[in-house]
């Protein structure tokens, strides 16, 4: 075993990231998808995304710089594009990322809160911006929602994406070393995304209707579907591998990181929400019965598949850095 | 081996069947390059075996390879990690962010993280030594003179001599990374 | 791989790559190198090794191997690297101390040079007024200024000046100059054939041995083969390890020779012309048949009778080492007397990959006022107790035993340079009784070594990088001339040997004896360096080496041997005359009963003795001691790695974590020295681990006096 030298703030990191994405990315569905009237399907939800998704990801890249041995010197970050180093592309993504989801926080707030928010800002600072900005800022972005919704989908996917990549690229590292990595870090970046909205529209004042819920489960039961269709292979690929790979492995197989693996993540992280879900969509899916939903058991799917996101990365960080060649 | 360029190619020879363990070169290295208490730039690692009495202790020496294809410097976001066109892999320590990326990129473990600079360091062949002309102070101060420092596009040094007459391999080729260090078999 | 094919693609290599062996043939004198950095002389342990000292804006800033000294193959060890830690360690001695508190309580008084003088030559001159000088005691390990400390205790008129080899190689040396007049080297780099019996060179650090041992017989196929109870570095790389049982080396070696001998093996023509008592050894080694031998060694006859064929048909390119620190056992004298006379029958004397004797490099002396013999004889009684013994040097631990029965004569001062009696001697509770009747101990040292912690006033040595001391010449196959010049000016209120020597001269009325400075001392030797502008070579230099060995300066009829008949005595009248076997007798090692084992002893290369380990880059590599155990007896006593265990001896107990480990016989537990310190300026090892010294029991060799540290039994539990 070797000593870990990213920890806990890298995994925290790698989880806000992703996070974000997957708020984003499930706003942006639910402003893109339209009912009869041409406006979004699930506005609640998607406003709910919208107001969450910058956040996660600003506290991430804190963590992240004040990982760094040299905080004061993040800013060198951004005096390179290294096309072969996934954490210069990752950085500026991340920037990129967090302007567009601020915007797309922007477009989703009404007039009185815009109003309120630029009247904080000092009269003479706000008169230095640019008249443009000004201007964009000012007006309605309700006809905007769409278009950075839109944008917002792969970019988010993107993001879900890199927080895999980060660890998969590293060839030295048996463990990481795969494709299946940054799968299964996007698909479980997304569902965490949905869960937390499933568990704050239960906490939010007006109750989830049942056709923004069925939308919710759907999506979760798909993300999650199809994580579970990229851990499988990834432990029987995996297994079939060199021996540093089967090495590796055998820190989930049977090794410090067997129960954070299977009982936290893959057990309650994903198979118990799956099964509640499932469970709830039952009728649904029978098509029998009417369908509903018990929101305590809601609720605890969706804070189980926060726990088992945040611990996948966990077991990921430092199982990854606990073998080499 | 390197291209035949004019060039040079810098790498070692590690004789590990010479090697007695006595740490002189790991303390020569720390006294060169100020290598704080607890992380170290080069180690041997011992590897045991048998019942007794018929028993097997091996020392190998290891240290950063200066690969050719060094995914430090691949990974790193800043240019702080770069390769000389002798091949010596170094780190710029204005330009280290200490973002630990190289550390977890290398796979020869031969990175740390310097908790007096705060920034990523490593072995750097001793590159203010080796260009006066002198050799490192590990390979130097090695009693079995163990180590052999040189050009392997130069065919008349002794490095690229003894790699064309003596069998030996580099560690974990499949990294890659093309290390630079010949252990001879 | 084996090591036959290893060996093999190693010759294939050697063609067109000269190896080190090759390289290092003709070492260097002074030829014109450019040499970067203030040549001096390491000071870490008795191997002297040469080297640059780099000084940035008057900090060290490295020290480098200086290639110009064919002793030390350019080459510096971990410790010899880790010597700038001393000068900046900031637990170093700053300043003279006078003790405050309890003897051992580490209560301390800074005080000026002029204090600590005046205390300590008042307390001695009041012990030299009741008990006359010989009621004073100085004894010290060797260096370069060690003589000006001897001097001091011989000008005091003291004839207890006590050295250190009775604790390290005596027993060594008077076998080897009892059988051929003198003490020979080596000859690693060309041999063909070495046994090492416990010689663990690859930790034991002894140069050039240690270099040629790799360079020279690893890198040209010779054989190696290595006997000792444990599985160390030099076992590893062997040929052959055979792990003896304790003590009976010397079985090993008389069945050997019975093998030779009988089987006509031996050198007949060397035997004749150089030998004296081939017919009585011939007789002697008849009932030590190699069946005898594999029941008192358990090493099979077999490999026995194979061994002693082969290193006779190797020889004169075979040697059987003689090993240094022979502080073994109680009949180690006869062991290491059988080796030479194995050595000597095989012919291997003065030759090529044979025993060669040491040539010296020529050097002046200084003369200074000579004082009076003392009047009384020594303490220790060696003339009496050891009369073939080396007398200047005493015998320490018969020495101990008088002392503290006060018989002869009471002894009530003791100073002590550059030694640390509290872990050297075995019995620390022995030695710090001999302590406490003291009515005054100086120490002089540059670190508050456990003794300095007991001791009255303690005299801080400026550190050798800040210090110039006398040349030495270091004897050998390769001899040289070393010379120790100052890097740095000394960091804090420290002084040289010379200079503490002259301060209390000064005030003992002694001044007359000391009426020179270290220049005009080393000036003296340096006018007869064999080479023009001998003290500017030096000061650029730092070392005058012999370009080649010479071989066969001793084998011609007119040579004679320095021995009472002039011949090499495989037969000792001396011997005889003194009470002793002429020819070595065997005697069964007693055996430790069920459930205790027998404590070994030996180095590692990262510590020297019992010092250094508080040094952060050799400590990074030793943390703590533990106790070396096999798996079956740990087994038994259901004992497992890390488990704190309980280890008592009738001198004592101590309790340090077990190593379950293969790499040790059985029968025997081992530990390394240099740990479980009482005094809190060792931080790193304060009460860490256990010191050897605490169990060791009191006994020595019956022919040298050497002190006998491998005769202790422990009990071993857990704690
Ligand atoms: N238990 C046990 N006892 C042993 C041995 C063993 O292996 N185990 N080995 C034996 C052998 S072979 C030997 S040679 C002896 C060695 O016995 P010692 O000579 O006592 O050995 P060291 O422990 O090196 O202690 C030397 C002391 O000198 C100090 N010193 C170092 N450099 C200087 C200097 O420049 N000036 C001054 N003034 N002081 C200095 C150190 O700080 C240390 O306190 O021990 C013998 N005793
Ligand atoms: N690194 C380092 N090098 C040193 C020193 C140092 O302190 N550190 N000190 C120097 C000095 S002063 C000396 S004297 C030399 C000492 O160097 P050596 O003469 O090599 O002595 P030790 O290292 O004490 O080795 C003793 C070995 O003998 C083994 N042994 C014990 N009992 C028996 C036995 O009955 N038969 C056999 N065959 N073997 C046995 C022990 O297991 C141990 O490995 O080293 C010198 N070199
Ligand atoms: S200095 Fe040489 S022999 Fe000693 S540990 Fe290093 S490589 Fe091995
Ligand atoms: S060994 Fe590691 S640090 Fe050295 S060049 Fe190769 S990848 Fe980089
Ligand atoms: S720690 Fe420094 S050298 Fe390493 S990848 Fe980060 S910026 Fe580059
Ligand atoms: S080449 Fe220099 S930096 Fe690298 S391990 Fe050797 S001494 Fe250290
Ligand atoms: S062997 Fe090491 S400690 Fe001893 S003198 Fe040489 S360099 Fe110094
Ligand atoms: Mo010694």
């Amino acid at each position: 075993m070797r000593e870990p030298v990213w920890e806990f703030l890298i995994v925290n990191y790698l989880f806000l990231g992703g996070l974000s994405a997957g708020l984003y990315f499930v706003s942006g569905l639910a402003t893109w998808i339209q009912d009869r009237e041409c406006k979004p399907a699930y506005p609640a939800l998607a406003r709910l995304g919208a107001l969450l998704a910058p956040w996660p990801v600003s506290l991430g890249s804190a963590l992240l710089i004040l990982d760094l041995g040299k905080p004061l010197r993040f800013w060198k970050l951004f005096m390179h594009v290294r096309w072969r180093s996934p954490m210069s592309i990752g950085s500026w993504l991340l920037v990129a990322f967090t302007i567009l989801s601020l915007a797309y926080l922007w477009s989703w707030l009404d007039d009185a809160e815009r109003r309120r928010w630029i009247g904080r800002v000092p009269r003479r600072a706000y008169a230095m911006l640019p008249a443009f900005l000004r201007a964009w800022l000012e007006a309605d972005g309700a006809p905007r929602r769409r278009i950075l919704a839109l944008a917002g989908l792969p970019m988010s996917v993107a993001v879900g994406i890199y927080t895999g990549v980060l660890l998969g690229a590293v060839q030295s590292r048996p463990f990481w070393n795969t494709n299946l990595v940054a799968q299964m870090f996007l698909f479980s970046a997304l569902s965490s995304g949905a869960a937390t909205l499933v568990l704050l529209r239960f906490l939010s004042k007006d109750r989830p209707g049942l056709r923004e819920l069925r939308f919710l489960y759907g999506l979760d039961i798909i993300l999650m579907g199809l994580e579970l269709f990229i851990v499988l292979p990834y432990l029987i690929h995996g297994n079939l591998s060199s021996l540093a790979v089967k090495e590796a492995l055998g820190l989930v197989m049977g090794g410090p990181f067997t129960f954070a693996f299977w009982g936290v993540f893959l057990g309650l992280g994903l198979l118990a929400p799956l099964a509640v879900e499932l469970w709830e969509f039952k009728p649904f899916l029978l098509g029998r019965g009417p369908f509903h939903v018990n929101p305590r058991w809601a609720m605890v799917a969706g804070a189980l598949v926060l726990i088992g996101g945040y611990t996948l990365r966990y077991v990921f960080v430092f199982a990854g850095q606990a073998t080499g060649f | 081996m390197g291209t035949k360029t004019k060039t040079k190619r810098y790498a070692m020879v590690i004789d590990s069947k010479k090697c007695i363990d006595c740490k002189a070169c790991v303390v020569a290295c720390k006294a060169e390059n100020k290598v704080p208490e607890g992380v170290f730039r080069n180690w041997i690692s011992v590897e045991r075996s048998g019942d007794y009495p018929k028993l097997r202790m091996t020392f190998e020496p290891e240290q950063c390879h200066h690969c050719d294809e060094p995914s430090c410097v691949r990974v790193c976001p800043t240019g702080a990690s770069w390769q000389r066109e002798d091949g010596i892999v170094l780190v710029d320590y204005d330009a280290c962010i200490g973002c630990k990326y190289c550390i977890i990129a290398c796979p020869y473990e031969a990175r740390y993280h310097n908790p007096e600079t705060h920034t990523v360091d490593k072995c750097t062949f001793c590159v203010h030594r080796v260009d006066k002309g002198d050799l490192p102070a590990c390979v130097e101060t090695c009693p079995s003179k163990v180590r052999v420092f040189g050009d392997l596009n130069d065919p008349k040094s002794p490095l690229h001599q003894l790699l064309a007459t003596r069998r030996h391999e580099v560690k974990n080729p499949q990294t890659g990374n093309g290390p630079q260090l010949y252990y001879l078999l | 791989m084996e090591r036959r094919t290893f060996i093999e693609l190693l010759g294939a290599g050697t063609l067109l790559v000269p190896p080190l062996a090759c390289k290092l043939r003709g070492p260097i004198a002074a030829g014109p190198t450019n040499l970067n950095g203030i040549p001096t002389t390491c000071e870490l342990c008795p191997n002297k090794c040469s080297l640059l000292a780099v000084v940035k804006e008057g900090r060290l800033a490295k020290l480098n191997p200086n290639p110009e000294n064919p002793k030390s193959r350019a080459m510096l060890c971990a410790r010899g690297n880790a010597a700038i830690q001393q000068v900046y360690d900031p637990d170093r001695l700053k300043q003279p101390l006078i003790r405050a508190g309890e003897r051992g309580e580490g209560k301390w008084r800074p005080v000026s040079w002029d204090e600590a003088f005046d205390f300590a030559a008042n307390k001695l001159k009041a012990v030299k007024e009741k008990h006359g000088p010989e009621g004073s005691l100085w004894s010290s390990t060797e260096g370069f200024q060690e003589v000006f400390f001897k001097n001091l205790g011989q000008a005091f008129g003291s004839p207890n000046v006590m050295r250190h080899p009775t604790l390290c190689l005596a027993s060594m040396t008077l076998a080897y100059s009892t059988t051929f007049g003198t003490v020979p080297s080596f000859d690693l780099l060309n041999a063909d054939y070495v046994i090492m019996a416990g010689a663990n060179r690859f930790e034991s650090i002894i140069t050039p041995d240690t270099m040629d041992l790799i360079g020279g017989t690893m890198e040209r196929k010779a054989k190696l083969i290595y006997l000792d109870p444990r599985f160390t570095v030099t076992a590893s790389k062997a040929d052959e390890w055979h792990p003896i049982k304790p003590g009976t080396d010397l079985a090993f070696i008389l069945a050997m020779l019975n093998v030779i001998l009988t089987e006509e093996r031996h050198d007949k023509a060397f035997v004749e012309t150089y030998t004296l008592g081939f017919e009585q050894l011939l007789e002697h080694v008849k009932p030590y048949t190699p069946a005898w031998a594999e029941k008192e060694t358990e090493i099979p006859a077999a490999d026995i009778t194979r061994i002693a064929r082969a290193f006779a048909d190797a020889a004169p390119r075979a040697v059987f080492y003689a090993g240094r620190r022979s502080s073994w056992y109680t009949n180690d004298f006869q062991m290491r007397r059988a080796q030479a006379i194995l050595n000597a029958v095989v012919g291997n004397w003065d030759r090529e990959g044979g025993m060669v004797p040491n040539r010296k490099v020529a050097k002046g002396e200084f003369t200074f006022m000579p004082w009076d013999d003392p009047k009384a004889s020594r303490v220790d009684e060696v003339e009496k107790a050891f009369p073939l013994a080396n007398a200047k040097d005493g015998v320490y631990l018969p020495l101990r035993e008088n002392v503290l029965k006060g018989t002869p004569y009471p002894v009530k001062a003791w100073m002590i340079y550059k030694q640390d009696p509290m872990h050297a001697l075995p019995d620390q509770g022995k030695t710090l009784e001999m302590i406490q009747q003291m009515d005054f101990v100086g120490v002089v040292d540059i670190a508050m070594s456990d003794t300095a912690w007991y001791a009255d006033v303690v005299f801080p040595e400026s550190h050798y990088l800040e210090r110039t001391d006398p040349i030495e010449v270091m004897p050998g196959i390769w001899p040289a001339a070393v010379y120790r010049q100052q890097a740095v000016k000394p960091l804090h209120d420290t002084k040289p040997m010379l200079d503490i020597a002259q301060g209390l001269a000064k005030r003992l009325g002694l001044s007359d004896y000391f009426d020179y400075t270290i220049e005009q001392w080393v000036e003296a030797e340096a006018k007869e360096l064999p080479v023009p502008n001998g003290m500017e070579h030096m000061r650029k230099h730092g070392v005058v080496g012999f370009e080649k060995p010479k071989y066969g300066t001793t084998r011609n009829a007119v040579h004679r041997f320095v021995t009472k008949s002039g011949k090499i005595e495989l037969f000792s009248e001396r011997l005889q005359e003194a009470g002793h076997d002429p020819l070595p007798v065997y005697t069964a090692p007693a055996q430790p009963p069920a459930n205790k084992f027998r404590l070994i002893l030996g180095r590692k290369a990262t510590i020297t003795h019992a010092a250094l380990t508080n040094l952060p880059w050799l400590h990074e590599h030793n943390r703590e001691n533990d106790l070396w155990i096999h798996p079956e007896p740990a087994a038994r006593l259901n004992i497992q790695t890390g488990d704190l265990l309980e280890v008592s001896s009738t001198a004592g107990t101590v309790k340090i974590k077990a190593r379950v480990t293969p790499e040790i016989r059985p029968d025997c537990v081992f530990m390394l020295h240099g740990f479980g310190k009482k005094s809190a300026w060792l931080r790193r090892v304060h009460n860490v681990g256990a010191a050897d010294s605490i169990l060791l029991e009191t006994a020595w060799d019956k022919v040298s006096g050497n002190a006998a540290l491998h005769e202790t039994f422990v009990k071993v539990g857990k704690a």
